[in-house]
């Protein structure tokens, strides 16, 4: 009887024994699962640091590189000699200007559409200036009459370029059109004086505005970059 | 104390003349020795180009680029540079910023070393002229700062 219970006894005090060191191996274990996880976690940290690291250098080289070359041409530009101590010294000057500048040119821009906005631009430019030539004519017209038919007004409208450069080149032409001068841009929303109801009406019809984010390839109108990387995923998908 | 500027349209065109406005200021220096302009000129454009930048990004980014500290080094620069071939000259036996003399050290002929000679003497003046200038306005910009006041 005491023999059976002492036999008992060690049998349960060698199976608390076996379920203590299976907890403790069960601890253990996901002790070292946890480890291994917050290794890993700091490795793809480190990686993922290292890449945009990486990716922000080539963008800042790539922005060095634009500047210097854009800076160059104003250089020649400006100086018209040709001989190789000016042509020299205005290398020189250029590369210290865009290392110490290479930031304010391209901020916030995609290189890749860089090319096309800037031909785009170029072909804006003489729709703008048959734009200046009618409304001058129209404001001749206004101003040379007896009675002189103006009637001054601010418009309000609210726009949908996005961007800084986008809004500053809308604002800077209303203000070359004569008629029409930009006084402050809020919030996305162009306050606007025009100079008679003629003027104003045309503003409101927001032709310009949609020339406008066409150049930059805003609003309702498709990134190329887009579309490249939509036929991408879409060829991946069909084989 | 000049904080940065709420207008779109000051902020974008300044960030986009600066660099332009730089080479200008350059190409008057450096073309000064046979055109119009010169290291004055030159130096009060550059530093304008800094005072455009600060009246549209506030001051705290333009010490960023330039400290009082680098400003105040680069305009005794200046003038160790202009006096310093100023004196090169006397040592060549010349008399003080006779440049025909620095053709002993160049292998160029006298009247070139005379041109090379303006030249040097034109960066220097260039850049004691922006450097003062620079700390000229930014000690007018941030008077508010060292008198404590509220605003």
């Amino acid at each position: 009887m005491e023999v059976t219970l002492l036999v008992e006894a060690t049998e349960n005090a060698f199976r608390i024994l076996g379920d203590a060191r299976k907890h403790a191996e069960g601890i253990i274990d996901s002790a070292l699962e946890l480890t291994s996880e917050e290794t890993r976690h700091h490795e793809a940290k480190r990686i993922q640091e290292i890449f945009t690291g990486a990716q922000k250098r080539k963008t800042a080289f790539q922005n060095f590189i634009g500047t210097a070359v854009i800076l160059y041409a104003f250089w020649v530009l400006l100086s018209g000699q040709f001989d190789a101590f000016h042509l020299t010294l205005g290398a020189i000057c250029c590369i210290v200007v865009a290392y110490l500048y290479h930031d304010l040119l391209f901020a916030n821009t995609r290189v890749g559409d860089m090319r096309v906005v800037a031909w785009r631009f170029i072909t804006y430019i003489p729709w703008l200036m048959v734009q200046i030539l009618m409304s001058n004519l129209h404001v001749a017209s206004l101003v040379l009459r007896r009675k002189m038919p103006i009637n001054p007004q601010v418009l309000t409208f609210k726009t949908k370029l996005e961007t800084d450069i986008s809004c500053v080149a809308l604002a800077n032409s209303i203000t070359l059109t004569p008629g029409t001068i930009t006084m402050d841009i809020r919030d996305g929303v162009f306050y606007v004086h025009a100079l008679s109801k003629k003027v104003a009406d045309e503003l409101q019809t927001g032709a310009m505005e949609d020339r406008v984010a066409h150049i930059f390839m805003e609003a309702d109108h498709l990134y190329v970059q887009d579309v490249l990387d939509a036929a991408n995923i879409y060829a991946a998908l069909r084989t | 104390m000049i904080r940065e500027s709420q207008d779109v349209i000051v902020k974008t065109l300044a960030r986009l003349l600066v660099p332009f406005i730089v080479i200008y200021a350059l190409y008057v220096v450096m073309h000064g020795h046979h055109s119009p302009g010169g290291g004055f000129q030159g130096g009060v454009i550059l530093a304008a180009s800094f005072v455009l930048l600060a009246i549209s990004q506030g001051l705290d980014k333009i010490r960023q680029r330039l400290s009082e500290k680098t400003a105040g080094i680069l305009s005794s620069l200046g003038v160790l540079i202009y006096a310093g071939i100023g004196l090169l000259c006397l040592l060549l036996g010349g008399k003080y910023l006779d440049y025909g003399k620095l053709s002993k050290l160049l292998p160029v002929e006298p009247a070139q070393a005379r041109s090379l000679g303006i030249l040097g003497v034109e960066i220097g003046v260039a850049l004691a002229v922006m450097a003062v200038m620079c700390l000229i306005v930014f000690t007018i910009f941030s008077f508010d700062e060292d008198s404590g006041g509220d605003e």
